[in-house]
């Protein structure tokens, strides 16, 4: 699934992307350079499963752009391995999604069979 | 002891950027607002303060890393602020400020300032809604729909915590601050409100492993549940993201309506609450979905059903 252009993706920034229409956004990237990780927006924080984790769309990293940050309580997450490093989802971390940038510099999602429905 | 309610909330935050406009476009009115930080507030005074993280003239941070520095509560007069240093004063630092106010740390490690309230009197308009039968009604040719209203969050409302044990929290309020239990969920906590305020509560607690320990949300009361929604709405098509809501709780029954926040907090608006004075009961049973709210709606986009028939 087409997602976007690696430009339309400042270097360094993040963006959220809601493919299949469901409101919020159901996935997000980071960027850095030309490596992506790409996340699931669902914060991993024990009784707020799910939760959606910008403060305002495409939001989802903290000043320095060195952490992805919950917007609802804080949580720190590495933004490579997506451990939590600090906050209420210790030892917790976001689950992985496979978005590959191709040759034509745009980024695909690809939806684990059956895994990913709404 | 005559403490009326939360008259501040101090945070120290990462982004302040972030903050300064995420709190003016929430709709309280800035105040001194630079790269350290600002003062946002409602219509009676009460207000939240944005420093950086890194401010020396906060007090410090908890271990978890909460962005809450300080809780300030407001009390009617200078006697019952050496009630509350004395009283505190037995079994724990208490300072005093330059600006008059008390600083000390509750029993679960949050700060706390006391100080005269601030907090202006408020002349409020009723919400007048036409009702069949009922006596007041808004009149003849009078307007409620107001798609420009002007909508200010007029007094901040309740600050929730994360906390380590409930029953140690709870009997801090209790004894040592003279706040009364409203209503509690028995496996969360209770609903607080000081002595001098009718308000459901102004504080309430969620009971979480220690290393959660921190802020739920705070918010402001808005003038009524259509002022809510629609500040709401407008919030949301800035961008922000929603948390909860709109909806409405059961206990306190006040609509509410949660968006997450670059503090890291999710922060409410919410209306018409209930009030109590000490002839009310307490209830209490577990949190559930049904037990917490009667409604939770989702915003849409607005529409229009049948669109341009020709
Ligand atoms: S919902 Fe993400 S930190 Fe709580
Ligand atoms: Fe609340």
């Amino acid at each position: 699934m087409h997602l976007c252009a690696l430009r339309d993706i400042p270097d360094g920034h993040s963006r959220g992307f809601d493919p299949r229409g469901g409101g919020r956004d159901y996935l997000f990237v980071v960027r850095r350079g030309r490596q992506i990780y790409a996340w699931r927006n669902a914060c991993p924080h024990p009784g707020y499963e799910g939760a959606s984790m910008p403060w305002r769309k495409h939001e989802y990293l903290d000043s320095e752009r060195t952490h992805i940050v919950c917007a609802g309580h804080g949580a720190l997450f590495d933004v490579e391995s997506g451990e939590c490093t600090m906050g209420p989802c210790r030892g917790l971390g976001l689950k992985a999604l496979n978005v590959r940038l191709e040759g034509d510099e745009q980024l695909y999602w690809y939806p684990d069979a059956g895994v990913e429905e709404q | 002891m005559n403490i009326l309610g939360p008259d501040g909330l101090v945070f120290g935050v990462d982004n302040v950027a972030a903050c300064n406009q995420y709190l003016t476009d929430y709709g309280l009115i800035p105040r001194d607002v630079s790269a350290q930080g600002g003062r946002f507030e409602g219509l009676d005074g009460t207000y939240v303060e944005i420093r950086r993280a890194d401010d020396p003239s906060l007090p410090p941070a908890l271990p978890t890393g909460s962005t809450l520095r300080k809780t300030i509560y407001g009390v009617a007069d200078a006697a019952t602020l050496e009630q509350i240093a004395e009283e505190l004063g037995r079994d724990r630092e208490v300072k005093r400020l330059d600006d008059g106010s008390i600083e000390t740390l509750d029993d679960m490690g949050f700060a706390l300032g006391f100080q005269v309230s601030i907090r202006r009197p408020l002349e409020a308009a009723d919400e007048i809604v036409n009702c069949p039968g009922a006596r007041q009604n808004r009149g003849v040719n009078v307007i409620g729909a107001a798609v420009d209203k002007d909508i200010v969050p007029v007094t901040l409302s309740h600050v929730v915590y994360f906390v380590p044990d409930q029953h140690k929290a709870e009997a801090f309020y209790v004894e040592r601050l003279g706040f009364r239990v409203a209503d509690r969920f028995t496996n969360l906590g209770p609903f607080l409100r000081p002595a001098g305020t009718l308000d459901h509560h102004t504080l309430f607690m969620v009971h979480t492993p220690p290393h959660m320990q921190g802020v739920e949300h705070f918010t402001f009361h808005m003038a009524n549940p259509s002022d809510l929604l629609q500040a709401g709405k407008r919030f949301q098509d800035k961008g922000y993201e929603s948390f909860w809501g709109p909806g409405r709780h059961i206990f306190g029954s006040n609509w509410f309506w949660y968006f997450n926040s670059p503090m890291g907090v999710h922060v409410e608006y919410d209306a018409d609450m209930d009030l109590h004075d000490d002839s009310w009961e307490p209830r209490a049973c577990e949190s559930s979905e049904d037990a917490s709210q009667i409604f939770n709606f989702t915003l849409v986009d607005n529409w229009m059903p049948g669109g341009d028939p020709h």
